[in-house]
């Protein structure tokens, strides 16, 4: 009989925290997705603190080529799409007095919230 | 896009280019791109041996998982042990996506083994009889290892790197693991620094060995060019050997441990250390399974393999 059943490729990936981003580890041979996940936790996640598992199998993966890679690379002329390409606003804000409601400033208001409830 | 290369309109010749420009660039290339036969064969020879070697490293340090001296030590031991098996599958398994265009697999890798096809390193086919021996392999073999293992850390093979980079951060547990019951011994009583002082006798030839002979003179064939031409690492064997001594010998001698090798010096005008060269005649027979234990060691995992056969057969069905 052939083992070519007992050795099918797993991707692995793994969350370190309820809130982190899933993340790629690596892949391993198992005969199945019960397997994989044990040998994954074995075989990555001995020391590093993990809260989530995922094995998938191989074949189920649509990768991209390297001449799909290749088409990913970025036009440099993407401003209009981030803060960077209103960085001029500060200074006009600062002619009216005013502070500039920047990336940092906007994402501390829900800790800011707390702080005052507290 | 215009610069998008579809690699189906391209010669040979043009590809081959292209990926040199690629390594050159720093880019990684990854198990599906287009490679040269030669980058491709040197990898599977470099990381099949670097994942069996893990796999058969792991043998003399099992031996001392029923006898360490403590709990503790045992629990160290052990962890280490897991992390050399668990190191040896990622390697396989880079080995193995590199094997899958020529229809090889891990029970080819097996067979290669068995067979004397797939050699393992020479350092793993030595005998490790005293607890000093235990501690002296996690403190130089893997020191060695970690020298040269940090060396590909940037190898233009992606999937190589990865795994190096998360084998190395355990290497270095495996290190401290080997410091911290070298110390203890060397700090022991009478019996104890002896035992340390006879496991650095009877490694200190195999540690020069580690990093291979200084060119193809030696032993007749040498990758190390081809392995900097392609950029999977940066250093030769001798600028490796030369990283290992400056790094350990002080640390060795700090111990009140001597070597023995009464011509070990480092010359200050040409800032190399001098050494007596080990018997390459020897390394050639060991690495042919010729060693003190290659052929126990080999016996040991062909019994697990064929005694374990059943185990894949049912799990193969119970899909």
């Amino acid at each position: 009989m052939s083992s070519e059943g007992f050795y099918q490729e797993f991707e692995v990936f793994s969350k370190r925290s309820d809130t982190a981003p899933l993340q790629y580890q690596f892949s391993l041979l198992a005969p199945n997705s019960e397997l994989a996940l044990i040998m994954a936790q074995e075989n990555f996640m001995r020391r590093e603190p993990v809260s989530d598992i995922w094995v998938v199998k191989r074949s189920d993966i649509r990768k991209m080529n390297c001449e799909e890679k290749q088409s990913l690379q970025r036009l440099d002329n993407k401003d209009y799409r981030n803060t960077k390409g209103y960085g001029y606003l500060k200074k006009k804000w600062r002619h009216y007095e005013q502070g500039m409601l920047d990336e940092k400033e906007i994402l501390s208001w829900g800790e800011e919230k707390k702080r005052e409830n507290g | 896009m215009s610069d998008v290369i579809f690699s189906n309109q391209l010669t040979e010749q043009e590809k081959y280019g292209h990926f040199l420009k690629r390594i050159e660039a720093g880019e990684k290339i990854e198990a599906d791109d287009w490679m040269p036969d030669e980058y491709r064969f040197t990898l599977i020879k470099l990381i099949s041996m670097h994942g069996i070697s893990e796999i058969m490293g792991a043998l003399p340090e099992k031996e001392w998982v029923p006898k360490a001296p403590s709990l503790k030590r045992k629990l160290g031991i052990m962890a280490k042990v897991q992390d050399e098996m668990g190191h040896g599958q990622l390697l396989l398994r880079v080995a193995e996506d590199l094997m899958k265009p020529l229809g090889k697999t891990r029970e080819d890798i097996m067979e290669d083994l068995f067979s004397g096809r797939l050699k393992f390193h020479n350092v793993f086919h030595m005998e490790a009889p005293t607890w000093g021996d235990a501690g002296l392999i996690g403190w130089l073999v893997d020191g060695a290892a970690i020298i040269s293992q940090t060396n590909m850390l940037n190898a233009s093979y992606g999937p190589y790197a990865r795994a190096l980079k998360r084998i190395c951060a355990e290497e270095v547990f495996h290190a401290q693991h080997g410091e911290a019951i070298i110390m203890a011994l060397a700090e022991g009583t009478n019996e104890q620094r002896t035992m340390v002082q006879e496991a650095v006798n009877r490694w200190w030839e195999a540690l020069l060995m580690f990093f291979g002979p200084a060119d193809a003179s030696t032993t007749g064939t040498s990758k190390q060019d081809i392995t900097i031409k392609y950029r999977i690492r940066t250093k030769t064997n001798e600028e490796l050997r030369q990283d290992f001594f400056s790094k350990y010998i002080p640390r060795v001698l700090s111990l009140g441990l001597t070597l023995p090798d009464e011509t070990m010096h480092f010359d200050k005008e040409k800032e190399v250390w001098v050494y007596k060269q080990p018997d390459w005649n020897r390394f050639k027979e060991i690495i042919k399974n010729n060693g003190p234990k290659s052929k126990d060691r080999l016996e040991l995992r062909k019994t697990a393999y064929i005694e374990n056969q059943w185990v894949r057969e049912a799990l193969n069905m119970a899909k």
